[in-house]
């Protein structure tokens, strides 16, 4: 019993308690915020990544691409593990907006968009056929003529709170894209007028993926027509082919199906015209095939954890500084608790128990003002910015919606369980000190 | 009521005068108090974070736009279409006190390169089309070659063994990737592409004839040139996509029916200590002369021409990323809080077990106010030494950051700083004075205030309830 007492005792009295109470709730507060936002635009961002890629790619990075991808693909439709399949073209164009001078460079995907949104979240990017993907080629105004779809930044302007304007249907607007046909060899492929590999497409719906070098830069094509104007020679090729596993197959369990797959299908194609092609694709998962824009996310992520784990380390300070500072005071209490037979462990169990108990109320303070501070973020954004004008972060410079607020369980328990350790870290040595207290020495007369 | 005194002495070994007490009493606590050395670690570990948060973002800002100078000079006069007559324009300019040199450039032209026969490697490109000896002038450019930086002499696009060649300059990151592990290019593998020929493909729209409603008809242009040199910059943009071709060439390529030459922009190098809002009044009025008298007053060129410094174009950028570098150095303030909060604690604590001591001094003649000032004395005292060590051990971290980077990446295989997220090669690493001393005298005035409730605790001591026996 006294080992509730006393601590509760401590806490309700000693008022130097509740510095250490607070620094662990500051603390908390401060990490609870950071780390959720930081949380929640990894996590989002991983899964825009993981929706423009689907779940596994198998391709290469050279723009002369692989042939037989229609045998491979034929494979993979037969195995039961695999949703969808979406073969891509994928090379560097030139664009010009017809009622203007200037070119700018894009990158070309050229896709089936049915094929594509099985294999991938595409359908759910587009704004005007997001739920007719199949017609995503065939503008409003004229379902005849070729259609292209646009990244989003290429053709609107994003405001203020990072939203677009978007027309009732999509306007009439052609754009001349140019590309450098390449022979399976690599070399430029021979064009007979200046005129060859440009051609017309009318703008039918814009992309928005979410990523900003996509949304910037990508613009689809038809997977036929992108074909004739990026790759020459009558071998047919493709640069990637995304794929889709069933909801019940795990990530690596489906890439390594597929890397199988690939051997077989390498194997079986020994000897082909065009084999050697075969010898620079790869089979990778969404994770690894995006890894380039997500590697620096996560490890900005691990540095602020870092950073903030040695700012912690101040709590254990004030932890260590407070229970001194208490232990102290209350000598005598020990040295009588020990006279009448409390041992060494006994107080080391008393004082961890106040440490926990520090702990316990300061992470509750802590996790429930951020958790309200994290509830109003974008309301207080909103609020700052109609006052002052301050954003957080300027949604016309960064491709961000509304700050991430959803607080995350084991974000909570690991922020929760690391106070508590610091607290116990913090309180060992003065309880320790405690416990090797010799009750004839705290128990005698003090002379003046 | 004046203590007595021996010899200049209240008692052994306590000198009299106010100054020496303090000093006498900050001493011994801080030998006998060692905990005291917990609350200075910790206003240095604070002090040191902050200065090298504030020290690598300012030297980023700064980096991004000293490459923005070196990209594009002190000053872009930007028309809205090109224009002819452009060295009559560039010599006036060059007649003024105000500019130092400028040169005429056609600016960021989309192309795609294919680099090595037979091996599908096609890259995505800027091309820019300069003066090289005058573009070195503006931008100091030479240094960046890797061939001709070292030679005497303006940089050339010549090559000696074939003059009648067109010769470019090509970015590192065009002819390959860096290393995964080490973010680093192959300077061997560039030079060995020195001398290659590599096949640039551009378009353009030539221009309609007056009154013709017609649509002007699409070229490709396509444009073989050997690569005379290779350009390492340290700015990820500009090695990985810029190519850099004669002026006069590229013009004649893009716009062959273009009679006289002509340039797309004009970038300036001010002359040293000119004021740029001056600089850009006159730029401006000579600008309008010369479209006034050598191209018919067109008053589109006059009104659209767009004359900004460098560091203006980067403006919504730099202002986005010292927003960045204001909230997270608000939020490891407020974390230091908790620094306040251990240094109020230690020394409330040195407060409430010297009490004795301070009675005695009381009961000796120490006013109330002087005792205080003890006490809030040393915690700024703690504050500066915690905020000498902690500047010392930020400017050490903050100028060997790309060691720190390198072992880290040896140690645990992590590369942490990538040219291709954060722009440049190398970390920037110079510390920012202004902030470091905002930071210091910020931290030892905290200091201070942690202190300040413990010193009026200290000074409303009673001696005659501490002193009497129990």
């Amino acid at each position: 019993m006294y080992k509730i007492i006393i601590p509760t005792r401590y806490l309700l009295k000693r008022r130097i308690t509740y510095f250490a109470v607070m620094a662990v709730a500051l603390c908390i507060f401060i990490v609870l915020v950071v780390m959720t936002v930081m949380t929640g635009l990894v996590s989002e961002f991983k899964q825009k990544n993981h929706r423009f890629a689907g779940d596994c790619v198998v391709g290469t990075k050279s723009l002369v691409g692989f042939a037989y991808y229609e045998d491979f693909i034929e494979m993979l439709e037969r195995a039961d593990f695999i949703k969808g399949v979406s073969p891509v073209i994928k090379s560097h164009a030139l664009i010009r907006r017809r009622d203007s001078e200037r070119y700018t460079r894009v990158e070309i995907m050229g896709i089936d968009p049915a094929m594509h949104s099985l294999a991938t979240g595409f359908a759910e990017t587009l704004y005007y056929h997001k739920d007719d993907v199949s017609n995503a080629f065939r503008p409003a105004y004229d379902p005849n003529l070729p259609g292209c779809i646009l990244g989003i930044d290429l053709e609107l302007q994003r405001d203020a709170q990072s939203e677009y304007t978007y027309q009732a249907s999509p306007a009439r607007v052609g754009y001349s894209i140019s590309c450098l046909p390449l022979t399976a060899k690599g070399a430029l492929a021979q064009a007979g007028t200046d005129m060859i590999d440009t051609k017309t497409f009318y703008y039918s719906d814009n992309t928005h993926s979410g990523l900003p070098r996509v949304d910037i830069s990508a613009v689809y094509l038809p997977f036929e027509q992108a074909q004739q104007l990026c790759m020459a020679g009558a071998e047919k090729r493709a640069n990637a082919i995304h794929i889709r596993f069933q909801p019940n197959v795990t990530l690596e369990e489906g890439c390594s199906k597929v890397a199988a797959i690939w051997q077989n299908f390498r194997q079986e194609k020994t000897g082909a015209d065009l084999a050697y092609l075969l010898d620079n694709v790869t089979v990778q998962s969404w994770r690894s095939y995006r890894r380039e824009s997500i590697a620096p996310m996560e490890q900005e992520q691990t540095v602020m954890s870092v950073m903030f784990g040695f700012v912690a380390i101040t709590t254990v300070f004030v932890v260590q500084v407070v229970f001194y500072m208490i232990i102290n005071h209350k000598r005598k209490d020990i040295g009588i608790l020990k006279s009448i037979g409390v041992s060494d462990f006994d107080v080391l169990e008393l004082f961890s128990g106040f440490a926990l108990l520090v702990g316990v109320l300061g992470s509750g303070i802590g996790l429930f003002t951020g958790w309200v501070f994290l509830v109003k973020i974008n309301r207080i954004e909103d609020w700052l910015f109609e006052r002052f004008g301050f954003q957080l972060w300027d949604r016309t410079i960064y491709a961000i919606g509304e700050i991430p607020n959803r607080v995350e369980l084991k974000v909570v328990v690991a922020i929760f369980l690391s106070a508590i350790a610091a607290c116990l870290v913090g309180a060992l040595l003065p309880s320790w000190k405690a416990a090797r207290q010799r009750p004839v020495e705290t128990l005698q007369v003090n002379p003046l | 009521m004046a203590p007595a005194m021996r010899g200049g002495y209240l008692s052994e070994g306590v000198p009299a005068s106010d100054t020496m007490l303090k000093v006498f009493l900050w001493l011994r606590y801080l030998r006998k108090k060692k905990i005291v050395f917990l609350s200075i670690a910790a206003v240095a570990v604070s002090v040191s974070l902050l200065i090298v948060v504030a020290s690598l973002f300012s030297g980023f800002i700064n980096a991004f736009e000293q490459a923005a100078v070196e990209a594009i000079g002190d000053v872009v006069l930007y028309p809205p279409t090109r224009f002819a007559k452009y060295p009559l324009l560039i010599e006036r300019l060059e007649q003024t006190e105000t500019v130092d040199a400028a040169t005429a450039t056609m600016m960021m032209v989309p192309g795609l390169l294919h680099v090595g026969r037979g091996t599908g490697n096609v890259r995505p490109v800027e091309v820019w089309g300069i003066e090289p000896g005058r573009r070195d002038k503006v931008t100091g450019f030479k240094r960046f070659l890797l061939k001709q930086k070292n030679l005497p002499g303006e940089p050339t696009f010549d090559i000696p063994e074939a003059p009648e060649k067109t010769a470019g300059f090509v970015g590192i990151g065009v002819l390959g990737e860096p290393n995964e592990q080490t973010d680093e290019y192959d300077p061997a593998m560039a030079e060995q592409m020195i001398g290659t020929q590599v096949i640039l493909t551009t378009g353009t729209a030539s221009q309609p004839k007056k009154g013709d409603a017609a649509e002007p008809p699409i070229k490709r242009r396509v444009l073989l040139f050997t690569i005379a040199d290779v350009l390492q910059t340290g700015v990820y943009q500009f090695d990985e996509a810029c190519v850099y071709l004669p002026i006069e060439k590229l013009q004649q390529t893009l716009y062959p029916e273009d009679e006289s030459p002509t340039a797309g922009q004009v970038l300036i190098k001010l002359a040293d200590g000119a004021e740029p809002d001056v600089a850009l009044a006159v730029i401006r009025g000579i600008w309008r002369n010369f479209v006034e008298e050598q191209l018919e007053g067109d008053p589109y060129l006059i009104q659209r021409t767009q004359v900004e410094t460098s560091k203006e174009l980067q403006k919504p950028f730099v202002a986005a990323y010292r927003k960045q570098m204001g909230i997270l150095l608000v939020i490891f303030g407020v974390v230091s809080i908790g620094v306040i909060l251990l240094i109020f604690c230690i020394f409330y604590m040195i407060v409430r077990l010297k009490q004795k001591d301070i009675a005695i001094i009381k009961s000796c003649g120490a006013t109330s106010r002087s005792v205080a000032v003890v006490f809030v004395g040393f915690g700024a005292c703690v504050g500066a030494v915690g905020s000498g060590i902690g500047a010392v051990l930020g400017f050490i971290i903050t100028r060997n950051i790309n060691v720190i980077e390198n072992w880290i990446r040896i140690i645990f295989g992590l590369k942490l700083w990538r040219s291709s997220v954060y722009f440049f090669s190398k970390v920037p690493n110079e510390v920012d004075w202004f902030w470091a001393g905002r930071i210091v005298v910020l931290a030892v005035i905290a200091a201070a205030i942690g202190t300040l409730i413990p010193a009026i605790v200290a000074a409303r001591t009673k001696p005659v309830e501490i002193l009497r026996y129990e």
